[in-house]
């Protein structure tokens, strides 16, 4: 890739783009391998993070192409139809392999999904390459951890490939016991599958230490608080939430290893263990961590919609506390994942907390929309994607009502319904925010433009591809159909059928979407200094920044939505006639 | 103004709702919505107020979504970008609107939250005298203990879904039941979508829940009777040919002469709790009738429960705990085929050479890991007693001995004799 930018764009800087090459290949390799720059480590991420995508992706297809058809066994003759997936590894497959490739396959994709993709995806790759040039320094507080943190990423990455050669798992991405002590014991892979996501938290908790530091400790001069951008505000939250929460799911883990292995009796109840203790302890982490991969998804589109409309945010602090709000309620909800496994009154409890989180998240959405009144709006692919955010993440947020209501959830949990509640969450709200950002910062990571109209074709494909897939199985679910099944009664077909062929036109759009980058790499034109006209310091940078970001430290002297008093840097004033009267400042320097 | 039309909202659909369960006609538009998305009607009172409830929430969620993306749309048409027209200046901050926009919502949410909480107590503390009904799950199907100590499995019935047996537990209408839950290995879940209700059952400890079935009342759809005669039982059987069933998903039962007549409606349960490889075929029927057809079932029930003939016994209790690893036709399956099993030596991974004979079949049971054929897996779980019983074990021997040409012939005229035997001979030692 960084060959792709030998020609560099390094025009009036003293030193070279980070992109430039030290030497030659090896002599190259062996700098990005080795090197402490905040950048390199975020590219990195961001490929790591985009192949394990593919991965999870790919699992995902397969999960949706067995869901065309429910299996059936012919009563008379024994032959069984509708094993679609397992017709692939099997030449004749029984209902058992059929039901275990299938099993394998969900479990996959929600693993690599969540511990590979989605928790990392935005704060390690965007935010380690963002965070330190919006706050204008030179690099993260410990770049050297920094370093550390891919390493353990690649490491878990790779623990998690093995156990898929040596077989799969199938305990499902929760690894519920006693269901989970008592399965996968080929070759340790269960054990190497749990060992993936227990390194992985390290990874996650080393990213997000450095993030909190570096806020407290490296803000450029005249950068207050209140003067952060809100990515940065939002990856801060998450960073919090990272470090306080992912140690329990480090230590649940490890217990669940050693129950595998050393039978201590701690979840597995033929020894005196509880299962439910298990689940308390899983959600304690894994509810706060929904929030860590949606936050800075919020983040983004706080920044994307301010800039693509060039509009000041409305309710900046707003915005800010109820990131904060959020993280600070996120540790208190964990509960509503088991009300069909808990008390009455822990129930009632946890279901009153939950509705809490709701509010902050309607907050935001209120702001966001009211950003956008009198602004000048452009359809540009980022502010496309985050309109589309709002669109599904509204969806997302209000049909957590119904689960969050005790006597519906009665109905809903554990089914079809929950499955789309979280894809339109997850992935209609940290992916589409990942799209958003990335079409918003790819001129500044590569220094080169993408083809604007078939991104935006593709961005078109992916919103319909995926209310396809999800949308129907709103309506599986609280029509009976249950999770993580391979088959399923008659009356569901047809909407799985909708679903499926609404997973492959998902599938196309995010190809074409790699197509429209790998294209924008080879013969993008050269991207400007600040192609969209923000305010913030990432744009004061040369695309792509220069190996310590700027040339001298900037000092900054306005607010980063201040667009009616500030003419953005990189934009002469006749692009952008702010009336005299209002001007303050014309750009930091 | 938005009040009154939630108030409207959802007035008519408590009234759509009131009469779905009546009759088919009702008024469409809302009709429509309440099938698309609950499919079913709702088949006890506490789950026509979760209906309500999730019905006026749906309408709640279309208000907010299509209000706030009316504003967003309407903001991008009349805001987009204009070429030398730069966005003109707003207030970025006004403290009413703020708090207006937490406050409102925040009062719904404490309204929403009450209400679930109500509907959900109904769903899980009885109502007066309710009849406790102890269910089982294991991997991967579910038992149905009555209070007559009647034990009703996935062969019980003779019912099967495709080619997979389900346990059909016939339950009395108008009657308050609760369950009490519990498994014997991993975690399950019992869901009965007609019913709105779900809950967990843990190997550690019982679980419960409460429902009171809406009986099934004549002329309403989804009702089905008992065949009388073999024809058209038959008939019924053959796929897609039964009278007013939707598809296969209703399971018509076989001819039972004294259940002639019976009317019922069948509702599915599904395994809601991820539990392994046949998760997804963990399914079971709960067959609402009325409380005399209820009690002539009991009755029929308890005298099929334990049949005079041990060989027919022992077939009853393969197909409900044994079929899904064992084949009886010589088929390849998770564990060995019973066809020429008894009487024959075989292979074990210790490298020991033994005649499969009662004791070791009985030992196989109890114990399964000890000798494991050469070939299979070490995977079949040990039944204790308190799941087999020395006179069913008895049974099951007696059923294998039948399927195997190196076994005294056992036919169902002298089936007794050699069970008896072999008891006497048990005794004797």
């Amino acid at each position: 890739m960084a060959s792709a930018h030998a020609q560099g764009h390094s025009h009036d800087h003293a030193h070279g783009s980070y992109l430039t090459p030290k030497g030659g290949f090896w002599t190259t390799v062996l700098d990005w391998a080795t090197t402490v720059d905040h950048k390199k480590i975020g590219m990195m991420y961001l490929v790591a993070i985009l192949f394990m995508f593919f991965l999870g992706g790919l699992a995902a297809l397969a999960v949706r192409t067995e869901l065309f058809q429910p299996v059936r066994v012919d009563a008379q003759t024994g032959a069984i139809t509708g094993q679609l997936l397992a017709n692939w590894f099997y030449a004749e497959p029984t209902m058992a392999q059929g039901n275990d490739v299938y099993n394998i396959a969900f479990t996959l994709h929600g693993a690599i999904m969540v511990f590979m993709v989605i928790v990392p995806s935005i704060p390690a790759s965007l935010g380690n390459f963002l965070l330190p040039i919006m706050l204008g320094t030179k690099d993260v507080a410990f770049p050297r951890l920094n370093l550390l943190s891919w390493y353990i990423y690649v490491i878990g990455s790779m623990f998690a490939v093995g156990a898929i050669l040596l077989g799969g798992v199938d305990t499902g991405w929760t690894f519920y016991t006693p269901y989970s002590t008592s399965t996968g014991n080929e070759f340790g892979k269960l054990t190497l599958m749990v060992m993936a996501a227990f390194i992985l938290g390290f990874s996650s908790i080393l990213t997000g230490l450095n993030f909190i530091v570096t806020v407290h400790k490296l803000r450029a001069p005249g950068m207050g608080w209140f003067d952060m951008p809100l990515f940065v505000w939002a990856v801060y939250s998450s960073a919090i939430i990272q470090v306080l929460a992912t140690p329990v799911i480090g230590i649940t883990l490890l217990l669940l290893v050693f129950e595998r292995t050393f039978n201590v009796g701690i979840f597995d109840p033929s020894l005196g263990g509880d299962p439910v203790l298990y689940q308390h302890f899983f959600w304690f982490y894994s509810h706060p961590v929904v929030y860590v991969m949606i936050l800075p998804g919020m983040g983004i589109i706080s920044d994307v919609l301010a800039v693509h409309s060039h509009k000041k945010i409305f309710g900046y602090r707003a915005i800010a506390y109820s990131s904060l709000g959020i993280a600070a309620v996120s540790f208190i909800v964990w509960g509503h994942h088991m009300f069909t496994s808990m008390s009455e009154l822990a129930s009632a409890v946890f279901s009153g907390l939950t509705f809490l989180v709701a509010i902050p998240t309607a907050v935001k959405v209120f702001n966001w929309i009211s950003t956008l009144y009198k602004g000048s709006i452009a359809f540009t692919t980022p502010m496309v994607y985050a309109l589309i955010f709002l669109f599904l993440f509204s969806i997302g947020g209000l049909t957590g009502l119904p689960l969050g209501t005790l006597s519906t959830d009665l109905h809903l949990h554990d089914s079809y319904f929950v499955v789309a509640h979280f894809h339109y969450v997850m992935m209609g709200g940290t992916i589409m925010a990942l799209m958003a950002g990335l079409h918003h910062w790819w001129p500044k990571f590569f220094g080169r433009m993408y083809n604007e109209n078939a991104a935006l074709f593709c961005a078109l494909i992916v919103f319909v591809g995926f209310n396809l897939t999800f949308f129907t199985q709103f309506y599986l679910g609280s029509q009976g159909m249950p999770r993580r099944y391979a088959s399923y009664i008659d009356e569901f077909t047809s909407l799985h059928q909708i679903s499926t062929y609404g997973s492959y036109l998902l599938g196309l759009g995010f190809l074409g979407h790699l197509f429209v980058f790998l294209h924008s790499l080879a013969a993008g034109r050269v991207a400007p200094q600040n192609p969209w006209g923000g305010l913030t310091l990432e744009w004061v940078a040369a695309s792509p920044p220069v190996e310590h970001n700027f040339d001298h430290d900037p000092v900054v002297k306005h607010g980063p939505y201040d667009f009616e008093t500030t003419v953005p840097p990189g934009w002469t004033p006749d692009e952008y006639p702010i009336p005299a009267e209002n001007l303050r400042t014309a750009g930091s320097h | 103004m938005l009040t009154s039309f939630l108030a409207q909202a959802m007035v008519t659909t408590h009234a759509t709702l009131a009469t779905a369960s009546a009759s088919t006609s009702g008024s469409g538009f809302f009709q429509f919505w309440d099938r698309l998305w609950l499919r079913e009607p709702a088949m006890t009172e506490a789950a026509k107020d979760t209906d309500y409830m999730f019905m006026w929430l749906w309408w709640f969620c279309v208000i907010w979504f299509v209000g706030l993306m009316g504003i967003m749309a309407y903001f991008c048409i009349k805001y987009r970008r204009k070429p030398g027209k730069i966005a003109e200046r707003s207030p970025s901050h006004h403290l009413g609107i703020e708090l207006a926009w937490t406050i409102i919502p925040t009062l719904f949410l404490v309204w929403i939250f009450f209400k679930g909480f109500w509907g959900y107590m109904e769903k899980m503390v009885p109502t007066g005298t309710a009849m406790e009904l102890k269910l089982t799950g294991y991997k991967w199907s579910w038992n149905m203990e009555y209070p007559n100590g009647l034990v009703v499995d996935r062969g019980f019935m003779n019912t099967s879904f495709g080619a997979e047996l389900v346990p059909v537990f016939y339950v009395p209408a108008d009657m308050p039941i609760t369950l009490r839950m519990n498994s014997n290995d991993v975690m399950h879940s019992f869901w009965v979508p007609d019913f709105r209700i779900k809950q967990d059952l843990m190997p550690n400890r019982y679980t419960g829940m409460t429902f009171t079935a809406i009986g099934p009342k004549d002329g309403e759809p989804g009702i089905h009777t008992h065949p009388m005669n073999e024809e058209e039982a038959k008939r019924n059987r053959s796929p897609g040919a039964t009278p007013g069933a939707p598809s296969a998903s209703r399971i018509a039962p076989e001819f039972i002469p004294e259940l002639a007549g019976v009317k019922y409606t069948d509702h599915w349960v599904f395994c809601a709790e991820y539990c392994g490889t046949y998760h997804s075929e963990m399914a079971a029927v709960i067959r609402v009738v009325s409380k005399e057809d209820f009690n002539k079932w009991l009755v029929w029930a308890a005298k099929k429960s334990t049949p005079t003939d041990p060989v027919e016994w022992g077939k009853l209790l393969y197909k409900g705990k044994c079929a899904s690893c064992h084949t009886v036709d010589g088929g390849k399956n998770t564990g060995p085929t019973w066809q020429n099993l008894y009487g024959y030596e075989h292979d074990y991974t210790d490298g020991s050479k033994i005649v499969a004979d009662d004791n070791h079949i009985v030992e196989s049971i109890r114990n399964p890991g000890k000798r494991v054929r050469v070939g299979y897996a070490n995977n079949m779980n040990a039944f204790s007693e308190a799941q087999l019983n020395p006179k069913q074990t008895e049974a099951i021997i007696s059923y294998m001995k039948s399927l195997s040409d190196k076994a005294p012939k056992v036919t169902p005229s002298e089936g007794d004799k050699p069970a008896e035997k072999s008891k006497e001979q048990a005794s004797a030692k």
